[in-house]
């Protein structure tokens, strides 16, 4: 009996503490520079070395480069399947030129699994949240091209 | 009035039950309230991950392990790190070790908070979870900052660890010691003094020394009968020998000694903590490691004390930048062994009561 008013005790002085959680939808979180959500891509930064695509381990980057004017080789295109990615940030840490990077955002929910594949222009397009740049809700390259 | 008669039927726990912490099937023969027969299904969760090893570079399995037991993958990520750096005899940078032993124990205290909380939620106590959760948080917040994510970490790499430390991050880990060891205070009197409690678990799911042994138990389990079995103290791996702190052991080998070592080894994972961020040197966090990892050809074990038991990381190696066959030993399965034979004529209330103490994991388990 005696612990069970311990109990409450210790229940009423909660009541005095801050609030702990989030409503989540109404207030986003701030992850923090280090989070590892949703990748960015940088095609102008990308000299298609192939790198990402070799230390996925789950082989969800597939992508296609050719050479012009300048004799250099360009991006031309660059999708990530984001069915099976996990998000490992390996891409990231491989990459020479940083053209590949990680953003905050987190949410991939969506209603047909095509959507999940994502290409060069929405990955171009993604950017972080916090930043508040640019947000690709709305436009047109939705992914799901592929 | 003569005895009633009762029937015996076969039932099936979970595997979709909040109580089996996932998705682990139990199927048992009961005869009225008490269990005759208890059998686990396991599997449910598997996804292959000694297989996927084998087509996969060193460095590309550490997200896996992530995977495995996904409430402690610090310590997995530890575990495979430092089998590949004994086979292969690399150093490792002295700050990437004490980062290390940090987040591991760090990671140890998250852990058993997810014990301590699922348990009594088990057992019918809502509070303690919330308690346990909004602690725990300010850990996983901690993780968040230092390597980008909750629960994956994916933050060691052989040869080191992937960040260094962001500003102020050390100063935080501090300041928290001493305020989680308050709030283990709490814990103490909200839990350990309940009768509730106390009637639920003590001599409830019994084993001894020997029988843990037999079944090859590590960890708590084995810790909560009695038998003082730490890989940090009895084969020191990594910087452990540099620190200061007690292994806990029980008694009777019952579910209360199992809370109770969960709840004493927080404090040491937290005196450890608290030794290792007085103890840390500047330096670089990633020591000079060939671009390709190859581990000489041959077979090796390594073990680490995880949170649940032994460990182990067993490498065979054609001499190739992949295992020829990567064998994780998970105590939470080689735990769950046992779970057949204490189950045995107790009541349907206490199975409940049992499972939860083995403190299983499910991705551990099935892999």
């Amino acid at each position: 009996m005696f612990g069970f008013l311990k109990g409450l005790k210790i229940t009423f002085a909660q009541l005095a503490h801050k609030k702990v959680t989030l409503q989540y939808p109404d207030v986003m979180p701030n992850w923090g520079e280090r989070y590892r959500g949703v990748h960015k891509f940088y095609a102008e930064k990308c000299i298609v070395c192939n790198q990402c695509a070799r230390i996925c381990p789950t082989s969800c980057i597939s992508l296609s480069g050719s050479k012009r004017e300048d004799k250099k080789l360009h991006i031309d295109t660059y999708d990530i399947n984001f069915e099976i990615c996990i998000l490992c940030d390996l891409c990231t840490e491989v990459c020479p030129t940083e053209a590949i990077q990680m953003t905050d955002r987190f949410e991939l929910a969506t209603y047909s699994r095509v959507d999940l594949y994502k290409n060069i222009y929405w990955l171009d397009e993604n950017a972080r949240k916090h930043d508040g740049i640019i947000e690709s809700e709305g436009r047109t390259h939705a992914g799901g091209e592929k | 009035m003569g005895e009633i008669r009762t029937e015996e039927m076969l039932m099936n726990i979970g595997p979709q039950h909040p109580s089996t912490h996932g998705v682990l099937r139990v199927v048992v023969k009961v005869d009225g309230e008490i269990i005759k027969e208890a059998d686990p299904v396991v599997g449910y969760l598997h996804r292959g991950t000694e297989k996927l090893a084998e087509d996969l570079q060193y460095t590309q399995i550490i997200p896996y392990t992530d995977r495995m037991d996904y409430l402690s993958s610090m310590v997995n990520n530890h575990a495979i790190v430092n089998a590949v750096e004994r086979a292969m005899d690399l150093e490792v940078p002295e700050r990437a070790e004490y980062l290390r032993i940090i987040v591991v124990e760090l990671n140890r205290v998250m852990s058993h908070l997810v014990f301590l909380g699922t348990y009594l939620l088990d057992l019918g106590a809502m509070t303690p979870f919330l308690y346990a959760f909004a602690d725990r948080e300010q850990v996983v917040d901690f993780f968040n900052r230092l390597c980008g994510a909750r629960l994956t970490y994916n933050y060691m790499r052989v040869g080191g660890v992937k960040w260094d430390t962001p500003d102020g991050w050390l100063d935080d880990v501090k300041k928290f010691v001493p305020y989680m060891r308050s709030q283990m205070g709490m814990f103490h009197e909200l839990v350990t003094g309940n009768e509730i409690f106390l009637e639920r678990v003590k001599g409830i799911g019994k084993f001894d020394a020997e029988t843990a042994l037999n079944y090859a138990m590590s960890g708590i389990n084995l810790r909560s009968t009695g038998f003082n079995w730490d890989l940090r103290k009895n084969k020191p791996y990594s910087i452990y020998d540099r620190f200061d702190f007690n292994v806990i052991v029980g008694e009777n080998g019952d579910c209360f000694d199992r809370y109770m070592c969960h709840m004493n080894e927080i404090m040491e994972s937290l005196k450890i903590v608290e030794q290792a961020l007085e103890q840390i040197p500047e330096g670089p966090v990633m020591g000079k490691v060939p671009k390709i990892l190859r581990v000489p050809a041959g077979e090796y074990y390594s073990a680490i004390e995880g949170t649940r038991g032994e460990l182990g990381v067993y490498i065979v190696s054609e001499g190739k930048d992949k295992p020829y066959r990567l064998k994780f030993r998970r105590p939470s399965f080689i735990n769950l062994q046992l779970l057949p034979q204490q189950l045995k004529g107790q009541s349907m209330a206490n199975l409940i009561a049992i499972l939860g103490a083995v403190d299983i994991v499910l991705g551990e388990v099935d892999a």
